[in-house]
């Protein structure tokens, strides 16, 4: 763990220290100044899953962003009773930095499939600290959009090129 | 119990002084009047003991007369202190009524007003303004009768004592009277100038500290520095000027007034020489022509504090001078119970600047209907539900409500017909059933227990709370709160009874949510002084903390070696909380996982520089004792901030037992150990049920364990008892210690209590999750079908397929209205806004 030096004992056990160490490698906060990163570190909290337990459902606006920490999870679209698993969410991925920032009913639920622990910060405490510190959010919006275009972009050239219908739908990055 | 009269903002600033203090100054007065008689008897006592005591060596007179002289010394000293405490108590009174009438006032200026005030002017205007204003009340009769009675009687006493000689004496002062005000005018001048200057100044720092950035990359000190250097300059004249005139009109003053006793001599000296004036006489004008002259000094100061209380108190009084949109009471009538029907025609509604928020709507509404509003944000649906509720003053065409025009109506109308819930609804600080009761009581006019009657009973609130969904967190509240020694004895029988059958029928199945109280392993959910006393100190022997301060108790950590590793455990906690906590807002929400509370931050961030500062000798012994407090209040599972050693583990298990065989020697009652067939009053009444304490705050873990508790509750009867404890949860300021959507539901609750006929909800489920959203939504659509008028902006669309109609607005105007199939297959506005697709 990169700790500002001065620190004798650092510790092993320590919860809020991985945290840390957690979050400012999260592309979402990476742009932060450390004493902010510090404090979202410290607002977050851990959760245990049980496998097949859900993270939230379609149509949820729960307000929660996951890091997982360990253990696998889909990402599943309910269309009439029927269940498509999207993709896979896997270890050390982070997901829902957008519905920290305002309501955002799910148009996926998100199941477990093993045994799962996340690191979950909540829209609450997210705007409590954004409120204190007003200067996140230009930043925040930043790496939103960066976000939105490098998706379209890889999209566009993974995928889009070769298929018609995907390409008349393309412009995420354009709202 | 209000008397018509012009409104707060109108009246002047002497009308404070004599209404409601009519008596009190007229008393004052009258007392006034005694001193300053009492006030000339010493210098005549001092003539006649010079001339009748001494010249004729009387010493009978000279007690006599000395007696007396004493006697009006101490009598006029009293009555002076009655004097103050008169005027104190009429400036504070003043002040009070000015406060709750100004505060009156501004909460009934319309909300266009509160959109462009900051809070802190109204703060400001409230507690420091009219305090200036109230001051001056106090002293407005006071002072100048005070004064200019014993300047009178001075003057008279000295034209007595000798005519001639009193009225040179006293020539000098017209003068002076003529001389001052010129003075003082230059003096206002300057001081204005001085506020404006000062506030430029202001203004001047405070662009260059937010520009430091530009002026250190530009190197641009100079220039900064000249501007700057400009001002102060020219603030620095204006204060020479002004403080010259100042003290101008105190020395010409100084300077007149220390003329007379010149002329007395003069004049009295030569009198006396001629024989024509006794010696004694002339002592005595002397001392009472001195006495003139603080009186003189108490009117100048008067009248400059007249002047400045009166600019503040006009000042601020103007700032509000705007009139309430709507009488507050109905005239001569009691309101009206209106039946729910809305007819609204041609309804626009114009704010500054000719904007038009709302333009040309028209629809109705039969009693009991319900109409969903839709439409982009922006479109103008929050404004149209606020035109109807009154809280904008629609500017064009209609709304009927039962028949009457709405803009007609008296708030108290409004308020008997109408509930409103807002987009962002506000919650007070209180308990949660003040909040839940808000809206019936306001109805009842606040008048708060006097008719307990007219409000809800418990029944019809529970039947509310479940409807809103709120009911299982209020029961949470109630699970979470303390019960007290020798007070529920029945409850607390009854919950020891739950917790026998709690643990028989949940005890395996909860193992991984629970950790239970367990005698012989660490309790990482309990903090450390709880795993040492695995008890609770009694209040009669060690309450409130005095075991954990008392010496006993700091001599057992040094014999079981805890004292050093806790002290370094404090030392760490108190740096890591304050390193990340120390510049945040006392918020409930930051301090959840943290030993320290919000209202200790300060002290501990004051203690953790003094560590800084010093070698671990040197720290007071009151230091050490906050930090050993900290780290005894440290519990592992849910301060993560700091790390917890296996060591440290063992050695305080290893403490328990002899920590309880010790202190059982030295006082078998100091302490209460947790034990299965005990109550434990130091944890909360679900602890107490669970015989532990919850691991985990996620969500569906908790969900689960208020399950199974509320299970037991049923089957033991003690649902509603526990309930109502929790009604008295105190929500904290702005209701800071409910989530977003308990805020909601709270708000919905309060409303749905009072059941008006017409029921206006903005948005009001938009921070539920889908469960909650869907059973209000159920309680709309079955409940309220018939018995109100429903008129609900929705934020989804998938909750408003069974709404007798739908409406849909886009910028300002309804571009549809008609059942949600009609719309629908009518492919228009809504049909876009649902789909997407054009
Ligand atoms: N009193 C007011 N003065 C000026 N503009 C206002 C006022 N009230 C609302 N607005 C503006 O009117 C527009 C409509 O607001 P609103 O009714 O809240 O929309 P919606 O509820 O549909 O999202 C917004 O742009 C808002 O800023
Ligand atoms: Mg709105």
């Amino acid at each position: 763990m990169s700790l500002p030096p001065g620190k004798d004992n650092v510790c092993v056990s320590c919860e809020f220290e991985q945290n840390l160490g957690i979050i400012r490698e999260i592309y979402f906060f990476s742009t932060m100044p450390l004493e902010i990163v510090k404090v979202l570190a410290y607002l977050c909290a851990r959760e245990d899953f049980k496998a097949g337990d859900y993270l939230f459902q379609q149509g949820d606006d729960d307000g929660r962003a996951f890091y997982f920490v360990s253990g696998r999870a889909g990402l599943v679209c309910s269309e009439e009773d029927t269940d498509h698993v999207v993709r896979h969410v896997e270890e050390g991925e982070f997901l829902g930095g957008l519905s920290l920032l305002g309501n955002m009913p799910r148009l996926f639920s998100l199941k477990t499939l093993t045994d799962t622990t996340c690191l979950i910060l909540t829209r609450e405490k997210f705007k409590k600290a954004a409120e204190r510190y007003p200067e996140i959010m230009p930043k925040i919006i930043q790496s939103v959009i960066k976000g939105i275009r490098d998706w379209e972009r890889k999209f566009f050239l993974s995928h889009a090129m070769g298929c018609n219908d995907c390409r008349r739908n393309l412009g995420v990055s354009l709202i | 119990m209000e008397k018509a009269g012009p409104p707060v903002t109108k009246r002047s600033l002497y009308s404070w002084v004599f209404s409601d203090n009519y008596k009190l100054q007229i008393l004052l007065v009258i007392i006034i009047i005694i001193t300053v008689l009492i006030r000339v008897l010493p210098l005549e006592m001092q003539k006649r003991i010079v001339n009748e005591a001494i010249n004729l060596r009387k010493i009978d007179l000279l007690f006599f007369y000395c007696g007396l002289y004493l006697a009006a010394v101490v009598v006029a000293g009293g009555l002076k202190y009655l004097i103050n405490a008169l005027q104190t108590l009429i400036g504070q009174r003043v002040s009070a009524r000015m406060r709750k009438e100004l505060y009156g006032h501004i909460l009934t200026l319309p909300l266009g007003f509160f959109r462009k005030t900051q809070p802190g002017m109204v703060v400001s205007s409230l507690i420091t303004e009219l305090a200036a204003a109230g001051d001056f009340a106090g002293n407005a009769v006071a002072v100048p009768v005070t004064s200019i009675l014993t300047l009178i009687a001075f003057a008279g006493y000295l034209v007595w004592l000798n005519p001639i000689l009193g009225f040179v004496s006293l020539s000098i002062y017209p003068v002076v009277l003529f001389l001052l005000p010129l003075l003082q005018k230059r003096a206002n001048t300057a001081n204005k100038k001085r506020v404006d200057t000062t506030r430029d100044l202001a203004s001047k720092i405070a662009e260059s500290i937010t520009g430091i950035h530009e002026i250190q990359s530009n190197g641009a000190f100079g220039i900064e520095n000249r501007k700057y250097g400009d001002l102060v300059d020219k603030l620095m004249k204006i204060r020479i000027v002004w403080n010259l005139y100042r003290y101008g009109i105190k020395t010409s003053n100084n300077f007149f007034s220390s003329l007379s006793p010149f002329l007395i001599f003069i004049l009295g000296g030569y009198l006396a020489i001629n024989g024509r004036l006794e010696l004694g006489a002339l002592v005595a004008f002397l001392s009472a022509q001195e006495k003139l002259y603080d009186p003189w000094k108490e009117l100048i100061e008067f009248y400059q504090a007249y002047q400045d209380s009166s600019v503040g108190y006009y000042r601020t009084m103007e700032y509000f001078d705007f009139e309430p949109e709507y009488a507050l009471e109905p005239e001569d009538r009691e309101p009206y119970q209106l039946e729910g029907s809305i007819e609204v025609k041609d309804l626009s509604f114009t704010v500054e600047g000719g904007i038009r928020l709302l333009d040309g709507i028209t629809f109705s509404m039969k009693p009991g209907e319900n109409l969903a509003l839709v439409g982009f944000s922006g479109s103008g649906k929050s404004t149209l539900a606020q035109c109807l509720n009154q809280l904008y003053k629609y500017t064009g065409g209609h709304v009927w409500i039962g028949g009457k025009e709405v803009s007609e109506l008296s708030k108290r109308d409004i308020v008997y017909n109408t509930g409103f819930v807002a987009q962002a609804p506000f919650i007070f600080s209180g308990t949660f059933e003040e909040n839940l009761l808000y809206s019936c009581m306001a109805r009842n006019r606040g008048s708060g227990t006097a008719d307990r009657e007219s409000l809800p009973t418990l029944d019809e609130m529970i039947e509310i709370l479940q409807q809103t969904g709120i009911f299982v967190d209020v029961l949470r509240f109630g699970l979470n709160a303390f019960l007290v020694p020798d007070q529920d004895e029945e409850l607390v029988y009854r919950i020891v009874r739950v917790r026998e059958k709690f643990q028989r029928n949940f005890g395996e199945a909860l193992a991984d949510s629970v950790e239970f109280f367990d005698e012989n392993k660490y309790l990482y959910y309990s903090n450390i002084f709880e795993n040492i006393t695995f008890g609770t100190p009694k209040r009669e022997v060690f309450g409130e903390g005095k075991l954990l301060r008392s010496k006993y108790f700091r001599q057992f950590l040094e014999d079981v070696d805890l004292y050093k590793p806790l002290f370094d455990l404090g030392d760490e906690l108190a740096k890591t909380v304050v390193d990340i906590l120390g510049d945040l807002p006392p918020d409930e929400i930051f301090f959840e996982q943290s030993p320290i509370r919000p209202d200790e931050l300060d002290g501990y961030k004051a203690l953790v520089d003094r560590l800084r500062k010093r070698k671990h000798q040197e720290i007071s012994s009151e230091d050490k004792e906050k930090l050993l407090a900290l780290a005894l209040r440290f519990t592992p599972g849910r301060h993560k901030i700091a790390p917890f050693s296996e060591m440290l583990e063992n050695l305080i298990l290893e403490s328990r037992a002899l920590f309880r065989e010790k202190i059982s020697d030295f006082d078998p009652e100091a302490v209460s150990f947790f034990r299965k067939s005990d109550y434990i009053y130091s944890q909360t009444l679900m602890n107490n049920i669970l015989f532990g304490k919850t691991k985990t705050g996620a969500p569906h873990a908790l969900e689960e364990i208020d399950r199974n508790i509320v299970q037991v509750l049923v089957e033991e009867d003690l649902l509603e008892t526990v309930v109502k404890t929790g009604m008295q949860y105190q929500v904290g300021s702005k209701g800071d210690k409910l989530s977003g959507g308990q805020r909601q539901k709270l708000a919905i609750a309060r409303t749905f209590l009072k059941a008006p006929p017409v029921l206006i909800l903005d948005e009001a489920t938009s921070a539920l999750d889908n469960k909650s959203q869907a059973r209000i939504q159920s309680v709309i659509e079955t409940r309220w079908k018939g018995r109100a008028t429903v008129i609900a902006v929705a934020h989804r669309l998938d909750t408003i397929k069974n709404f007798h109609r739908v409406a849909v607005l886009k910028a300002g105007k309804i571009v549809e209205i008609g059942p949600y199939d009609e719309l629908m297959a009518g492919k228009g506005m809504l049909y876009e806004l649902a789909t997407g697709k054009r």
